[in-house]
């Protein structure tokens, strides 16, 4: 490029240096203020162990980005008015014809470059002590639905649909996943999220660290009232008052998987079955456990393609004969072996009708 | 295709042999433009491949439950017409080059044939697929999605050769190439050697995976 | 490589007869000015379109229980307000209206490569605005301009009329790069080289590849939910094997080289303004040029930083994540070239410059956010919040839409011969400039507090930020009524300005405002790069152009 012309040496006049040492006052005490003056938990509360290591990587990216904003912006307005064209230059007045000047280019490369890879080493440690932690936390699952939220416990039959509750302290594993369309588990105050995505089972692991009520968020679009998707509450407890919490459901559902509601007494009449109906309810209900195809493509549950007829398997995980009767009484009380807990009737939201036709669509998949 | 090449005509196509220049740097413009085209087609061609190897090895495994078998031997022999296909194309363009318009002709007739027999492969082995599996686009699950997407997507690309092919055969014949000045020819046979290289991939990927 | 091929009687130096008639000077034309005006137009009647759906959703949000529209017409108005503002209005308006008039000039062609194609490309893009804006007819996608399904999947009609014109968007822009790689490849002026060729020719140089093959990954991404819509053909319905994922893939993959499709030619744009106002050379030319390309290919390697939370491996987040944080570097780089333009010059405040220095303040903070986001740890807090908003406004507002407002008072002269109220613009400057940060500043907080996105109602403790965000909004709508007022005024009744107000040294502005059909009555040749201020300028073969020499006779062929 025109190398003809030679550039002008670079000099910095008092005022810039004078504006440099503002600016880095002022990046001083941006950095100050975020690294520790910031009362980030009087504005959200950390409920849970993640909450801190996140605080401490954001605190971090705040401080360096504001620094860095402060200088930018600082000497844009600062050469702005500086060099800005006055009165007493006429109109074809030209300014310092400089070109390039390696050395500065050099500078302002390796300097964002170490910003990166600090910050890039910053959020590695974080992230692998939320990514890589191993599952053997207790577990607990939380499920989408349009536009609520459902929660399983280990023992506990059916679900729990208002409140999500965990003891303080203890290392928790929560899988999530969706009966529907996409929707997201987030706890503002645990900093942590995850997509409840039909067909994927997402894991969190956190332990709680601080007692309270904390709002659950959807996040991801989920239809009409994806904004209303917010009513629900994670509660942390002392152990104590978990364990009377935990209990009390324990009583509250412990027939719901045995005695059956009401309305289904015994033996379900499986006669007038609607295969579509129960291709339907199908996707609607079950999808997010059971995947179309054979046993052992395994979701949550078995996968159910040909469950009446797969030689492979003639007994149903409850050691009856694969027969429409016995499914029909699979998905009438539930049943809990060690792939986990297949909810019952109730917890499905199913009436006898829907257990027809779903028996129908299952039998009509070979 | 054909309407595409002619949208890459640039001011001045309708070569006069005396703006030999000008002749030389359209047909530069008009080879680069339908190179660049190929490579959005080969993009389009490259995500749904991303997708059949995304389900492919996601969720439920490989073949999905259900997935008809295809048939290699089938899918071998069409694929051995195409790349016969391909070698003619180039015969008929060389011919072309050394000015002698019979062979010319004949290498391209071969061609298009080629592609129709292709084209009639693909056409048994669709028909087999429905009648003895019951496979279709929608009904089989990402087998179908994946399957009849990309090889139909190619089988088109083929039908459009051949429809192309055709319309230069014509012009030829019409006396709209000189022996000279003969672009479209040249696209038309980067065309056709594309179409073959896609086939390449999608047999490897369907039937030796 | 170096010299283009331009010869006397050569396909640059051909010149379409003059258009006769109202229809092939104006409608069907293939001049490559009249095809970027009508892009402009076009673009900006959408600008209005998506800004008023804006304000819509402004309003929706003044109070915590919504109340203005339902839920469901809510979701419809801020999809379409996306997919508007990103396909209608900022990646037309760049390439199409800025691209199409201003580049062919810069590097002094007479048209691009393809004009036959170029009026394609144009033609297909209304008609698909109209399939866009008909989808509410039939009722409108609402899921937002992402369309996840399975949501996508139970979304109305209006969803597949959706994948259509996005569809037809696409081919239009792929043939647009098409068109624009090869005229740059090959239709540069004798002795264009390279290494001079103005910065804006570059960013179109680098954007244009990006066009051609992101855009082509989307077209099959909408071809498949389109089919999975109306032919129930499983790409990505779990329930039948499919994975919601998937799309998620093909959408981003596209998607982000798309943000920088967005951006590169504001680049250009503030590369071209701060020179000329500051009267001195870019500084770090090359380093421009160079890092542009660098942005380009990370752009293709970023992509599932969107897809941080949606259950990807999680191995895989990290070279995501690294990746993503490098484009701060070559991005840097052009930030702090520009900065240092500045220094030392003689800085002329048109309202232009103000608009590129404001746009470097603004697209740097949202830069940053940017970069906070690729931080996975970060982004868990963060995905799915206002603040993402909140940074995809910065960048794409106070980046991108205020880079078109820069291009639009410099270039503006060049298309009419008249100048835009100067007086005007600056007040409209800072009308728009506090109007944009009081409404999207407040979103950082709602949404690191907990706001979730694409909600019509919320949790009452945000309210008095969303009153302050709404109120600023009417501002910023404003500023921009008073822009296109300017606009509309002063086609007729600004100041005339002679050929090169700002005396500016690129090609285009050494010809008459507006310039003739023919472009160039000779080509001109080149020999050094344009900002050197104290040179004369670097051209041969323009001492015709504003004299009233006889336009040239239209070339050989004919
Ligand atoms: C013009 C459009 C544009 C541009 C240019 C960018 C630029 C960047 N974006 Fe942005 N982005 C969007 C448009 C854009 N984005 C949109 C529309 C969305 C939302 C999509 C949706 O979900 O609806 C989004 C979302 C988005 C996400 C996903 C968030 C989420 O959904 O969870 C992420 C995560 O990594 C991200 C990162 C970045 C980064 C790192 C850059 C970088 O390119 C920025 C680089 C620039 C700078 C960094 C500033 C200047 C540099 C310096 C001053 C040097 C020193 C700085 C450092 C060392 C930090 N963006
Ligand atoms: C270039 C892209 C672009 C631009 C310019 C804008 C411009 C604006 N956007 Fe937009 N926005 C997006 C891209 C853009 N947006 C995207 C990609 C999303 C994500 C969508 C999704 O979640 O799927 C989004 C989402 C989005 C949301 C979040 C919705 C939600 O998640 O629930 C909000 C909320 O305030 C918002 C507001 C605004 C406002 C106030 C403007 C203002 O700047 C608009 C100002 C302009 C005008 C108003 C037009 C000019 C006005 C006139 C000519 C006068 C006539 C007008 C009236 C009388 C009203 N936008
Ligand atoms: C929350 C997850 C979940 C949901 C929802 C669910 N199931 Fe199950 N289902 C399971 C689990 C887990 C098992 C296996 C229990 C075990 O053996 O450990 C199972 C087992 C079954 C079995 C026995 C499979 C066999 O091969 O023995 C049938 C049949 C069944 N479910 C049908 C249904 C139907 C029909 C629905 C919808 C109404 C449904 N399930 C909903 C989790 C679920
Ligand atoms: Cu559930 Cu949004
Ligand atoms: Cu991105």
């Amino acid at each position: 490029m025109a190398v003809e012309n030679r550039d002008p040496a670079v000099r910095l006049d008092r005022g810039f240096w004078l504006v440099t040492l503002l600016l880095a006052v002022l990046a001083a005490i941006g950095i100050v203020y975020w690294a520790l003056l910031a009362p980030i938990t009087s504005w959200l509360p950390e409920a849970v162990d993640k909450a801190q290591q996140i605080d401490s990587l954001s605190r971090f990216l705040m401080a360096s980005g504001t620094a860095l904003f402060i200088f930018v912006a600082g000497y844009l307005l600062y050469f702005s008015i500086a060099f800005r064209r006055r009165a007493s230059d006429g109109p074809d007045a030209i300014g310092v014809q400089i070109h390039d000047n390696n050395k500065l280019e050099l500078w302002w490369t390796i300097v964002p470059a170490v910003f990166v890879v600090v910050m890039a080493i910053f959020s590695i440690q974080i992230w692998a002590g939320i990514q890589l932690g191993d599952n053997n936390g207790m577990v607990v699952e939380a499920l989408g639905h349009q536009w609520f939220y459902s929660f399983r416990y280990p023992d506990v039959h059916g679900e729990i649909t208002n409140e999500m509750h965990l003891p303080l302290g203890t290392p928790v594993t929560l899988h999530v996943t969706s009966y529907d369309v996409i929707h997201s588990f987030w706890v503002p105050d645990m900093r942590i999220k995850a997509d409840m995505v039909p067909g994927i089972i997402n894991t969190l692991r956190f332990t709680p660290t601080k007692v309270g009520r904390y709002q659950i968020v959807c996040t991801e679009f989920c239809g009409t009232l994806h904004g209303e998707m917010n009513k629900q509450y994670l509660v942390i407890d002392t152990p104590q008052k978990y364990k009377a919490w935990y209990q009390g459901w324990q009583q509250k559902n412990a027939h719901a998987s045995d005695a059956i509601p009401t309305q289904s007494t015994g033996a379900i009449s499986l006669s007038g079955g609607n295969v579509n109906a129960g291709k339907m309810l199908f996707t609607q209900k079950c999808s997010a456990c059971h995947a179309l195809a054979p046993f052992s493509q395994k979701v949550v549950g078995p996968g159910l393609k040909g469950v009446l007829s797969d030689p492979a398997h003639p007994n149903l995980v409850d050691g009856a004969k694969a027969t429409p009767e016995n499914v029909a009484k699979i998905l009438q009380k539930g049943y809990k072996g060690d792939m986990g807990q297949m909810p019952n009737q109730t917890a499905n939201g199913l009436t006898d009708k829907d257990i027809a036709d779903l028996v129908a669509f299952l039998k009509s998949t070979k | 295709m054909a309407v595409a090449s002619s949208l890459l005509s640039t001011p001045v196509t309708h070569g006069h042999d005396d703006a030999d220049q000008l002749y030389i740097e359209t047909r530069e413009l008009r080879v680069q433009g339908f190179l660049l085209f190929m490579v959005s087609d080969l993009v389009l061609f490259s995500s749904f491949i991303f997708a059949y190897l995304y389900l492919r090895n996601t969720g439920q495994g490989w073949p999905p439950p259900g997935a008809p078998h295809v048939d290699i031997w089938l899918a071998a022999m069409n694929s051995v017409v195409l790349f016969g296909s391909g070698a003619t194309m180039h015969f008929a363009l060389e011919n072309w080059k050394h000015r002698n318009f019979m062979k010319f002709a004949s290498w391209m007739v071969a061609t298009i044939v080629l592609g129709l027999l292709f084209l009639g492969g693909q056409g048994v082995e669709y028909v087999s697929l429905y009648t003895k599996d019951h496979a279709s686009w929608g009904g089989s699950g990402i087998f179908g999605a994946s399957f009849f997407t990309l090889t139909g997507m190619h089988g088109f690309h083929v039908f459009v050769g051949v429809i192309y092919l055709t319309v230069l055969l014509l012009q030829a014949t019409a006396g709209t190439y000189t022996f000279s000045k003969y672009t479209g020819l040249t696209l038309g046979t980067l065309y056709w050697h594309f179409v073959d290289v896609i086939w390449v991939v999608l047999f490897s990927i369907f039937y030796l995976l | 490589m170096a010299v283009a091929a331009v010869h006397a009687g050569g396909i640059a130096d051909h010149i379409h007869p003059e258009p006769e008639g109202f229809i092939r000077k104006y409608v069907f034309s293939i001049d490559h000015k009249i095809i970027g005006i009508q892009y402009l137009v076009t673009t900006f009647m959408f600008l209005v379109l998506g800004g008023m759906l804006a304000e819509l959703i402004r309003v929706q949000l003044m109070n915590a229980n919504g109340g203005f529209m339902t839920p469901d017409t809510y979701n419809e108005v801020y999809s379409i307000h996306g997919s508007t503002m990103v396909w209608l209005v900022i990646i037309p308006m760049l390439t199409g209206a800025f691209g199409n008039f201003v580049f062919p000039l810069q590097i002094g062609a007479r048209d691009v490569a393809f004009p036959w194609l170029n009026m394609l490309s144009f033609w297909l893009f209304p008609p698909a605005g109209l399939m866009l804006y008909g989808s509410f007819l039939m009722g409108a996608p609402a899921a937002g301009w992402t369309e996840y399904p399975p949501m996508s999947l139970q979304g109305q009609a209006g969803t597949s009329m959706w994948c259509a014109a996005i569809f037809l968007v696409g081919v239009s822009s792929t043939l647009t790069g098409i068109n624009f790689l090869v005229t740059l490849l090959k239709m540069r002026a004798p002795g264009m080289t390279y290494t001079r060729m103005p910065l804006f020719c570059w960013a179109q140089f680098v954007t244009a590849p990006l066009l051609m093959i992101a855009t082509t990954a989307l077209g099959a991404a909408l071809a498949a939910l389109f089919v999975e819509r109306q032919f129930g053909v499983p790409f990505f319905d779990p329930t039948k094997g499919g994975s919601p994922l998937l799309w998620q893939h093909m959408f981003w993959f596209y998607s982000h080289p798309a943000v920088y499709i967005m951006i590169l030619p504001v680049f250009g744009i503030v590369s071209e303004v701060f020179p000329t106002f500051a009267r001195k050379p870019i500084f770090g030319y090359k380093m421009i040029a160079f890092s542009s390309c660098s942005i380009a290919i990370l752009g293709f390697m970023v992509w599932a930083h969107h897809m941080f939370t949606s259950g990807m491996a999680p191995f895989l987040q990290l070279p995501f994540m690294v990746l993503t944080m490098l484009i701060a570097i070559p991005t840097g780089i052009k930030i702090f070239s520009w900065v240092a333009t500045l220094w030392g010059g003689k800085i002329h405040f048109s309202t232009a410059m103000l608009f590129a220095v404001g746009f470097i303040a603004t697209f740097t903070l949202g830069g940053i956010t940017g970069v906070f986001l690729a931080a996975v740890p970060f982004d868990l807090h963060a995905h799915g919040t206002y603040f993402i908003v909140a940074h995809l406004h910065y960048v794409l507002v106070g980046g991108s839409l205020m880079g078109v407002f820069s291009g639009l008072y410099f270039w503006f002269p060049k298309m009419t011969g008249r100048l835009m109220s100067e007086k005007l613009g600056k007040w409209t400057f800072w009308l728009f400039f506090i109007g944009f940060n009081g409404t999207f500043l407040p979103m950082h907080n709602m949404g690191l507090l907990g706001m979730p996105r694409r909600v019509a109602e919320y949790d009452p403790q945000f309210q008095t930020l969303n009153r302050i965000a709404s109120s600023f909004s009417f501002l910023m709508t404003f500023a921009i009524l008073l822009i296109i007022i300017n606009a509309l005024y002063s086609i007729k009744n600004g100041k005339k300005c002679g050929h090169n107000p700002w005396n500016a040294r690129t090609l285009e502005w050494q010809i008459p405002s507006p310039p003739h059909y023919y472009n160039f009555k000779h080509i001109p040749s080149v020999f050094a790069n344009p900002y050197d201020f104290n040179e004369p300028l670097p051209y041969r073969g323009l001492e015709d152009e504003l004299t009233d020499a006889p336009p040239p006779v239209p070339a050989a062929a004919h």
